[in-house]
C-alpha cells in the first residue's frame, strides 16, 4: 500500500515484456445474434422472409413486383426495400397496395440484420405470410450479413455477362435459389445461359437455378412455387 | 466496403478492452478470417489503421491469419479440405461446397469464421518506492 510521501515510477515494458491473452470474439456475432432474433419473431407469426441479392440492373425489383403480382390476392404480402438514396423501386412497389418498408442505407453497401429488425417493428406483422425483402444492388458485401430470412435469392441477368458466377463465388455458396434474369436476351448476348448453370452448380450442387425473363414473364411460376415451397 | 462494417466491430471491441484494462497498452490483434468469407484482408487493414489513427489503440497493429475452409458431406460422410475450382478468370482456385469424393452438396464446417483471436500487450510495470 502505498504511504504519504511515496513516490510512484512508471517503467516502459523492454520489447520482450509483452503478454497474450486468448480473447476469443466473433467479428459477425452481433449481426448473426440479431439475425436470429429477427427469424424468432417472422416464426412467431408464421412468416417466411425471402432476401433478394444481385447487381445493380439485375432485375430484383421487377422481379419482386411480379411476384407481389402474382401472390397477393392470395397470402399477406409485404416489401422491404433495400436502396441506398431513392424511393423509386419501393414507390413503384407500394403502387400495388402492399406494405412497402423503405430501409435507405445512405452510403451503405448491405442491408444488416439490425435494419431489417427496425424495419419489422415498423409494420403490422398479423396476417402477413411473406416478406421480401431487396437487398442492395451489390454482389460482394451482403454476403456477409444475413438478415434472418429463411432463403437467400441470387438474381443474376444475362446482361451482366458471362462470368457473373465466377466472379462472385461467395454470393452463391449462401444462396438457396438463382434466378437467370433476362434469357430473352441471351442471344444478343452471346452469353450462355447453360454455362451460367452449370457455374452455379459447381460451386454448389444442391443450388435451385430458375431461368426467367421477368419483363415476358417466363420462368415466374417456377419462382413462384419455389418461394411458396420453403 | 463490408470491410469498415466489420473493422468498426473489431475497434469497439479493443476500446472496450482497453477501458477494461487502463494499465495495459495495446500493441497488436489478431484476427482470423476464413477461406469462405468474403472479406479481402488489405482492405480491412487499411479501414483499422484509418479508423484508429486518434484513439487510445493507436499504433496497434492488426495481423490476419486466414483459416483454410473444411467441408463436410452429409450424402457420403466425407470430411476434409474443399474441392476447388481451378483454372476460373480470377486465377485464384475458388474453395466450392461440392463434395471432393462423391460430388454431391457439402457444407462448409469451417472457414466460415471473421474472429479475434488474441491480442498482445505491454504492461508497464508499476513499481512504488518509499522516500523518507
Amino acid at each position: 500500500m502505498a504511504q504519504q510521501g511515496a513516490v510512484q515510477v512508471t517503467l516502459e515494458a523492454s520489447p520482450d515484456e509483452i503478454y497474450d491473452i486468448e480473447l476469443e470474439h466473433s467479428l459477425l456475432e452481433a449481426n448473426g445474434k440479431l439475425a436470429v432474433e429477427n427469424r424468432t419473431l417472422l416464426d412467431k407469426h408464421g412468416i417466411t422472409a425471402i432476401d433478394f441479392m444481385g447487381a445493380i440492373g439485375s432485375g430484383k425489383t421487377t422481379l419482386i413486383t411480379k411476384l407481389v403480382e402474382k401472390l397477393k390476392d392470395q397470402i399477406g404480402v409485404a416489401v422491404f426495400n433495400g436502396d441506398a438514396t431513392t424511393s423509386n423501386d419501393a414507390d413503384a412497389i407500394a403502387a400495388q397496395n402492399v406494405p412497402v418498408v423503405q430501409i435507405a442505407t445512405i452510403n451503405g453497401c448491405h442491408l444488416d440484420a439490425n435494419l431489417v429488425g427496425k424495419g419489422l417493428r415498423k409494420i403490422e406483422l398479423e396476417n402477413l405470410k411473406m416478406i421480401f425483402i431487396e437487398n442492395i444492388g451489390n454482389l460482394i458485401c451482403p454476403a456477409e450479413f444475413p438478415l434472418g430470412s429463411k432463403a437467400r435469392v441470387v438474381v443474376v441477368s444475362v446482361t451482366e455477362g458471362p462470368w457473373m458466377v465466377r466472379k462472385h463465388p461467395h454470393m452463391f455458396l449462401g444462396a438457396q435459389v438463382v434466378v437467370i434474369n433476362k434469357i430473352d436476351l441471351a442471344e444478343a448476348m452471346e452469353v450462355s445461359v447453360e454455362q451460367l448453370i452449370n457455374d452455379v452448380h459447381a460451386l454448389k450442387p444442391d443450388i435451385k437455378v430458375i431461368p426467367t425473363s421477368c419483363k415476358r414473364g417466363a420462368g415466374l411460376d417456377e419462382v413462384t412455387e419455389t418461394l411458396l415451397a420453403i | 466496403m463490408h470491410e469498415f462494417s466489420i473493422a468498426s466491430g473489431l475497434i469497439e471491441k479493443l476500446l472496450d478492452f482497453a477501458e477494461k484494462n487502463p494499465d495495459k497498452k495495446l500493441v497488436e490483434v489478431r484476427v482470423a478470417i476464413g477461406e469462405f468469407t468474403q472479406i479481402e484482408e488489405e482492405q480491412l487493414r487499411f479501414c483499422y489503421e484509418s479508423i484508429i489513427s486518434e484513439m487510445p489503440i493507436a499504433g496497434s497493429t492488426l495481423t490476419i491469419e486466414a483459416v483454410l475452409g473444411k467441408v463436410a458431406c452429409p450424402h457420403c460422410s466425407y470430411s476434409g479440405p474443399p474441392k476447388y475450382w481451378e483454372g476460373v478468370i480470377s486465377g485464384t482456385p475458388i474453395a466450392t461446397l461440392e463434395c471432393p469424393r462423391c460430388g454431391k452438396a457439402a457444407r462448409a464446417s469451417e472457414g466460415e469464421e471473421c474472429a479475434i483471436r488474441s491480442v498482445r500487450y505491454t504492461q508497464p510495470n508499476e513499481i512504488t518506492e518509499l522516500t523518507r
